[in-house]
């Protein structure tokens, strides 16, 4: 029995969830007495620029159903590295942190695709080699980055609502769905995440695909993670395994499967949007950080229950013996 | 793949519920790769050379060697931190093996499951030690068990389930606790930080787990069972095998090895906080992978985990004594894990490509 449901999930979630979002967002004058001004957009923006590089490589990752736990790792060392090599020429720093995100990425996907070996694993093991590296860069410590003049830089308002990393953040975004909506590309990505064997039997070249999806991967939370450090002045070589959870969540709830062959940039903008609204609710709100966990915590649950093809099937089981009681000749 | 993919082929679905385990599938046929690989595997052991036994052969003796050179590596004192370190991860790691060779890959609520059974068993002192090990003990059996019944029955993914299983547990924690920090009104706790025959309570407790549970997947018919299942979900499923009802038994023992770990992380820090359980959740996976169990299932074993553990806390140990920082013992983790993870890759694969 194939059933097609009125919207497919990878437009259908991200929006549902967008939206729910939105409406919290909007009636958080009635929790918190004050009225929305556009500092808290420029800010939801900000928290937007925090994650969504970082949503965005893990998200192209899934899509081709991969998993890439290591863009964590490349997040924390990019803005490490930046706040190192940057603090005389704030575009050095960025330079040298993608370029060696990027770096890292395509070795990762070389040994990912070449040996056809599962990334959760390599990608984990690259991530706590990071994680250490980054650490032993700065000693364990929080490093301060001086170049006052950057720093103010990165916070200037464009527009009242944007800043240049939340731009820059959303030209990532427009180019990545650019490149899905008008290249060959994004329907080769999304046919090795969905069977890579018929891909590759149809003539994908499903390897220099995986070598350039982790570049992009190692490449993008690099970025992100650099704009953060200089935005924020500091770099911290340990923020823990917050980030990597939230753009987990982020990719989900944008529409992507963890099985994959299916996501959008689109969604994912939409996803990591929601994320930032969220956090933007609690900040303006100041509820416990457990209500934001449990809401978390149902949201993801909403999206195993969609995703769980056991419990489809066990409905799907139900509907037909409903069926068949109520039309005995035919069999279902 | 599309809703309506999953609606055609729901075993292939579990069969794919890990990114990556298509992989395997598009180089063989799925009903005859995990045969293959096995016999692989066997007929590369017999030609005698092995990547991941030489590559461990020389990580063993280089850290033989470097030991000798360092001074008190090789002493009584100093192989007690050794074992003593072990214990902390290698409890939940065993537990981690199970599930991961009945195919459910990794869990990301380890360490807030960990977090919650220490403040239960800390907040249940007053009724006595065995009291508070047995609430501490079910509640974690309980948290993760269910989780395992919605993977094993529903065929969920393990990865976004137990990231909201986390989120829910340090939220429903944090709830309950009211953020603060959990002390005990008495500590009947003191005898878990026993030193019998000069070693910590836990490395004897993570001796005879390790025991239980290689016997638990070598001698009886739910440990067969969790080999099969890990090695092809879809066959498990179509021969008939209570899939449900052996990752729920699966995923309630890693559950009781979370709470032991609770447990002693209790005993030791007398207090709980939100952030107890640091970055158990990986440090296990971590310790899992390095003794050359398979992320996909169906292959591995709680001795060799045992090992993995072992092997990460000597390095960690030697880098310590020969004064390098966190970081590099880090990297050098990460590494290692590297290493053994594609090199025990390459030799279930070889003979195939």
């Amino acid at each position: 029995m194939i059933r097609r449901p009125a919207a497919p999930p990878e437009t259908l979630v991200p929006g549902v969830a967008l939206v729910v979002v939105l409406i919290t967002f909007f009636c958080t004058p009635l929790m918190s007495g004050r009225a929305l001004t556009a500092f808290d957009v420029y800010n939801t923006f900000q928290g937007l620029a925090q994650l969504g590089l970082l949503t965005l490589g893990l998200g192209l990752t899934m899509i081709a159903g991969e998993f890439d736990l290591s863009v964590a790792g490349t997040y924390v060392l990019g803005g490490m590295l930046a706040v190192r090599t940057g603090q005389s020429s704030a575009i050095l720093g960025i330079v040298l942190a993608v370029g060696a995100g990027a770096a890292i990425g395509a070795v990762q996907g070389g040994i990912i695709a070449r040996l056809r070996i599962p990334s959760l694993p390599v990608t984990l093991a690259t991530y706590v080699a990071l994680l250490g590296l980054t650490s032993a860069m700065s000693g364990g410590l929080s490093v301060t980055y001086t170049n006052t003049g950057a720093t103010l830089w990165m916070d200037r308002h464009i527009a009242g609502i944007f800043s240049p990393p939340s731009l820059i953040t959303l030209t990532g975004f427009v180019i990545a769905a650019a490149v899905f909506g008008g290249t060959r590309l994004g329907r080769e990505i999304r046919a090795i995440g969905g069977d890579r064997r018929a891909s590759r039997v149809a003539g994908v070249r499903v390897e220099r695909g995986l070598v350039g999806l982790f570049t992009a991967s190692g490449a993008l939370p690099a970025l992100g993670g650099a704009l953060f450090s200089y935005s924020y002045a500091a770099a911290n070589p340990n923020p823990g395994l917050q980030p990597l959870i939230l753009a987990t969540v982020g990719c989900l709830v944008g529409g992507v499967s963890l099985v994959g062959g299916r996501g959008l940039p689109a969604g994912l903008l939409a996803g990591a949007l929601s994320v930032a609204l969220l956090g933007q609710v609690d900040a303006i709100t100041a509820i416990p950080d457990y209500y934001t966990e449990l809401l978390y915590a149902a949201l993801l649950g909403v999206i195993v229950a969609v995703d769980a093809p056991g419990l489809r099937r066990g409905l799907d089981r139900l509907k037909a013996r409903a069926a068949t009681i109520r039309t005995p000749d035919r069999r279902p | 793949m599309t809703a309506a993919d999953n609606d055609r082929s729901p075993a292939m679905a579990t069969a794919r519920d890990l990114p990556g385990r298509q992989d395997g599938a598009d180089t063989a046929p799925p009903a005859q790769e995990p045969a293959s690989a096995a016999a692989a595997g066997r007929l590369s052991g017999l030609r005698g050379v092995d990547p991941l036994d030489v590559g461990i052969v020389i990580v063993v003796l280089a850290v033989i060697v470097t030991g000798m050179l360092t001074t008190r590596f090789f002493s009584l004192a100093n192989a007690r931190a050794i074992l003593a370190s072990t214990a902390s991860v290698g409890i939940t790691a065993i537990g981690a093996t199970v599930v991961m060779i009945a195919g459910s890959a990794v869990s990301l609520a380890v360490s807030q499951t960990a977090t919650v059974v220490a403040m239960i068993f800390l907040a249940t002192q007053q009724f006595g030690l065995a009291a508070a090990i047995i609430a501490g003990l079910l509640s974690g059996v309980a948290m993760t068990a269910i989780q395992g019944a919605v993977i094993g029955f529903w065929t969920a993914n393990p990865i976004v389930l137990t990231i909201a299983a986390g989120f829910a547990i340090g939220g429903v924690a944090t709830w309950i606790s009211g953020g603060t920090t959990v002390y005990p009104q008495v500590t009947a706790f003191n005898g878990l930080n026993d030193t019998p025959l000069g070693l910590p309570l836990a490395v004897y407790v993570l001796l005879a787990i390790t025991g239980v549970a290689q016997w638990l997947l070598r001698r009886t018919t739910a440990g067969r069972y969790m080999y099969l299942i890990g090695e092809n979900p879809r066959a498990a499923r179509a021969a008939g095998l209570p899939v449900g009802r052996v990752t729920v038994i699966a995923w309630a023992i890693f559950g009781a090895c979370i709470a032991l770990t609770g447990v002693f992380l209790a005993a030791f820090n007398t207090s709980a906080n939100a952030s107890l359980g640091g970055t158990l959740s990986l440090d296990a996976i971590a310790a899992v992978l390095a003794g050359g169990t398979a992320i996909g299932g169906g292959k591995g074993s709680a001795v060799r985990t045992l090992g993995g553990a072992l092997l990460i806390s000597a390095i960690s140990d030697l880098l310590l004594l020969r004064g390098f920082s966190t970081g590099i013992q880090l990297l050098v983790k990460g590494l290692l894990v590297a290493f053994v993870v594609i090199a025990v890759h390459v030799r279930s694969t070889r003979g195939r490509r």
